[in-house]
């Protein structure tokens, strides 16, 4: 008996017991039988537990080094680490599609244990969904792509990862996108669930953007994982390649950032629900496109570890996601009708439109160069590349747009806005875009769309900045000091202020793209020792090289010194490592001095014997704030998504109109059933914030908006969030 | 009045940037140094024998000699654009990594703006259907207020605001000058 034995019979019993729990899901909701449903929950634990249980037969194959698994033997070797053995576990296409399964089985045991507090009649379709991507991907573990086939004669060693995936990279960058992919299944679920019941109200709002924020964010920290790790190991000094890998984990993303934005009309103002549907679908789709795309190996890219032939089956997948939503869509669209009416274009709703608009512009262009040469090939015309130059040309404008409209959202009210308050709100970040755009040019800045650039983004971090600043100082006024009061602000108004900083990390990020892409600094140079070499200030000095051996692997490597303005600033070691069973394929050992916001990155290209060395030298100006943002935007999701206390309040549950309707409606409990009587046919309380609305002080921390309305006062400084969660 | 000399201040402002730029485009009209006119010749054309990396990026021995070319080329006084032509007759336009603006592959290009500009007038059209329906801009809630007395109203508010105030010391300022 073998690890992988029982590997197998946990796929098998899993495969078993997530048919049955889809099914019996279905049935206890058509039939409304209680019993069944929580039967369904049950078995989603069971899944769960039987895939925990086969990955941990994966893992110990590996630990133990039973080369009797195919799998084993192709990724791992006795000369490993530990951890990377361990992490070879989804070095592959069969251990990824496993590591996939695992954690769809572990969020939907996550969702079955919290199950509670979704709406109670779409939990049995979320289960249903949840275990028909499981027994997808589960049939297709089971047969084409198997993680437990033996060998009919075990080796009596490995062949080994990758070299390039030999890196602590590997160790975060793909368990992190792989989960981001696979948690886009939950808001799908929710969807499907929502489509099928009909039931779109304000609980299954909350609780999918909840569950969407998680996907958000784990696919932010996937994405900005694997730039820094393109940037620590491909050595051309860069983070994006626009790689069709890297646009395929971006696509989701976009149109889930899309989804977030949207639905807050929707919560506002019960508009755009098929739009939002549309967008939770299409994040799914685009999902499993991107693993088809990486599996089917009909893109070339720098991904290329595991191609096969389990294309065709999410090929297949893909056209049967696609065929069921559209079938549910057209089947539910009579009953989707928006309940309030647009007011202005100068509103937030507008700019939330605007975003949506330019989100998924970036997306579709995204795609469309992907996919562009294969259409090219399929109608017989020339074959051609859509490389970086393509993308950069038709998604930076709409970056900068998107950055624009980020600075002017939180400037603008909901509904409507006039004139005066929208110049008044405009003054301090136009003032902060006209200096930069002033002082960046005499400070001898020549490039126009790097000013441009600069320019917008100071206007957006002028406008987050002063709003904040404008909330703090209020706070401030009632006696807090401005610490507490910033960590007051965030903490009462997460999905607000959170919000506003996942914009600052945006922006921040996107200052460091402009200043690495347009002031990058990149130079060649052979230098034999005692030689040095100059470049924007920065002096590297040559001494030798010297090689290590270790058992699998050489390393060559420079030693050099680094000078900033004639200082000596340390020793570094750029290099090169050679794995002997990859035929000598090797790794670069790039070395990157961070000074300031600027990275001196080393790169060795070639050497000869122990006194010369060519080397590649990118100076890369800002790039740090790539990072920071990057951190900074994770913060503002995880803050974001961070559940609220439960509190009850009558603000959150009457509007005046219902209340008067009803005398016996005195105090919060009572009154908020009343007005689920009155809001229950159409479903979506979204008048309720009208109460907020109406009651919120002009003197809080946004003053933009001024509508005039019968209720005689209006903000938008505190009425974004949720009172309940 | 205020209004005008706010305008005066955006304008005046526009103007002052308008002839910084202008001043610092034409005083230094941006110079290349050969090295950067081979890097962005080469940032220009895809690598034949790599994955995804340009010549000017690509390590391989290819991608070396290619850039020595450009360089050659344009030491001998070609153009950028007379390279790049040089190479697509050589190695054809799968070589450019970006599709060409001519023939099928103006496609490439065409249709994301396309829809982008579609979207943007779909977006007004849209927007204006929407106005159109409630012109007032008044909503049902709106209407069923405008019947109720501001007197009935009054103890919601106050309520509201008192827990308001409860939960949140920023309204706590309001309530008193409501009191007031």
């Amino acid at each position: 008996m073998h690890f992988s034995d029982l590997g197998i019979i946990a796929l098998m019993l899993g495969l078993g017991f997530a048919i049955f729990t889809g099914v019996v899901a279905v049935i206890g909701a058509v039939r409304s039988k209680p019993l069944l449903v929580s039967s369904a929950q049950r078995g989603v634990l069971v899944v769960a537990f039987f895939l925990i249980l086969a990955s941990l037969s994966l893992v110990a194959s590996f630990l133990t080094h039973d080369f009797g698994v195919s799998y084993v033997a192709q990724h791992s070797n006795l000369a490993m680490p530990w951890y990377f053995t361990t992490a070879a576990f989804y070095g592959g296409q069969e251990g990824s599609l496993l590591y996939w399964a695992l954690m769809l089985s572990v969020f939907s045991a996550i969702f079955a244990l919290t199950a509670r507090r979704a709406p109670a009649a779409l939990v049995p379709y979320i289960y249903a969904t949840l275990m028909g991507i499981q027994t997808f991907l589960l049939i297709v573990l089971s047969t084409v792509s198997n993680p437990f086939v033996r060998l009919p004669v075990a080796p009596a060693d490995g062949n080994g990862l990758n070299p390039l995936l030999m890196d602590p990279g590997m160790l975060v960058h793909p368990p992190m996108l792989l989960m981001g992919y696979m948690s886009f299944s939950l808001p799908f679920a929710f969807a499907v669930a929502a489509m099928i019941t009909g039931k779109l109200d304000s609980d299954w709002l909350r609780s999918i953007r909840r569950w969407t924020l998680a996907s958000w964010t784990i696919q932010t920290l996937g994405l900005i994982l694997g730039m820094w790790w393109a940037y620590h190991v491909l050595g051309w000094g860069g983070y994006w390649g626009w790689d069709p890998v890297e646009n395929a984990a971006l696509l989701p993303w976009l149109t889930a950032t899309a989804f977030l934005h949207s639905t807050m009309v929707q919560e506002r103002r019960g508009m755009l629900k098929v739009w939002n549907l549309v967008l939770v679908v299409t994040s799914f789709v685009l999902s499993i496109f991107g693993t088809f795309e990486v599996r089917s190996g009909i893109i070339s890219s720098v991904h290329s570890f595991a191609y096969s032939d389990i294309g065709s089956y999410f090929l297949a997948f893909l056209v049967l996601i696609i065929v069921f939503s559209t079938a549910l869509f057209i089947f539910r669209l009579p009953k989707l009708r928006p309940e309030q009416e647009f007011d202005s274009v100068i509103s937030r709703e507008g700019i939330f439109l605007l975003n949506n608009l330019l989100l998924v512009g970036i997306a579709f262009a995204t795609l469309w160069g992907t996919i562009f040469p294969l259409i090219s090939e399929a109608v017989g015309k020339q074959t051609m590349t859509v490389g970086p130059p393509f993308y950069n040309a038709v998604n930076g404008p709409l970056f900068v747009l998107l950055i624009l409209a980020m600075g002017l959202g939180p400037l603008l009210a909901w509904r409507r806005t006039s004139t005066r308050a929208l110049w008044r709100n405009l003054g301090v970040p136009a003032i902060a875009a006209a200096a930069c755009a002033a002082i960046l040019p005499l400070a001898g800045i020549r490039d126009i769309w790097a000013n441009v650039g600069f320019a917008v983004c100071s206007f957006t971090a002028g406008a987050i900045l002063y709003e904040l600043w404008r909330g703090m100082r209020v706070r401030h006024s009632h006696g807090e000091s401005y610490p507490v009061a910033l960590y007051m602000l965030i903490n009462r108004y997460r999905q607000r202020y959170g919000g506003y900083l996942v914009h600052l990390g945006l922006v921040l990020l996107a200052v460091g793209v402009i200043g690495s892409h347009f002031f990058q600094v990149q130079q060649d140079a052979t230098l034999k020792s005692g030689q040095a070499m100059n470049i924007a200030g920065y002096r590297l000095l040559y001494f030798g090289n010297y090689e290590e051996t270790y058992p699998g692997t050489d390393t060559v490597k420079s030693i050099m010194q680094i000078y900033q303005d004639g200082q000596l600033k340390g020793y570094i070691y750029p290099g090169r490592t050679f794995y002997q069973n990859f035929g000598n394929q090797p790794a670069s050992l790039i070395s990157i001095s961070t000074f300031g916001l600027t990275d001196v990155y080393v790169f060795l290209a070639d050497w000869n014997g122990s006194s010369q060395a060519t080397i590649r030298v990118f100076i890369n100006p800002l790039t740090s704030l790539v990072w920071y943002g990057g951190v900074l935007m994770l913060i503002g999701g995880v803050i974001c998504w961070w559940p609220a206390r439960r509190k009850q309040s009558v603000v959150d549950s009457v509007s005046p109109v219902a209340a008067l309707a009803t005398p016996a409606a005195k105090r919060g409990q009572t009154v908020s059933k009343v007005q689920d009587q009155s809001n229950g046919k159409t479903g979506v309380p979204a008048k309720r914030r009208k109460a907020v609305t109406a009651a919120s002080p002009a003197s809080s921390p946004s003053p933009g908006s001024s509508r005039p309305s019968s209720a005689g006062r209006v903000s938008n400084g505190h009425d974004d969030e949720e009172v309940v969660v | 009045m205020r209004r005008r000399r706010s305008l005066f201040i955006a304008l005046a402002v526009v103007a002052m940037l308008a002839a910084v730029w202008s001043y610092v485009l034409l005083q230094h009209p941006p110079q290349q140094t050969l090295d950067q006119r081979v890097q962005a010749v080469g940032a220009q054309l895809k690598c034949p024998v790599c994955q995804g990396e340009s010549v000017a990026d690509s390590q391989s021995q290819l991608a070396q000699q290619m850039r020595g070319v450009i360089r050659q080329q344009l030491q001998a006084g070609k153009s950028e654009q007379e390279v790049i032509q040089y190479f697509r007759a050589s190695y054809g336009d799968q070589i450019v990594w970006s599709p060409p603006w001519q023939g099928f592959s103006l496609l490439a290009w065409l249709v994301p703006i396309a829809l982008v500009l579609g979207g943007v007038f779909l977006l007004g059209f849209v927007l204006r259907e929407w106005r159109m329906v409630t012109p007032t801009g008044a909503t049902p809630d709106d209407v069923e207020l405008a019947n109720v007395d501001e007197a009935d109203l009054a103890p919601y508010r106050a309520q509201l605001e008192r827990e308001l105030a409860a939960d949140d010391p920023i309204f706590a300022r309001q309530s008193r000058m409501e009191a007031r």
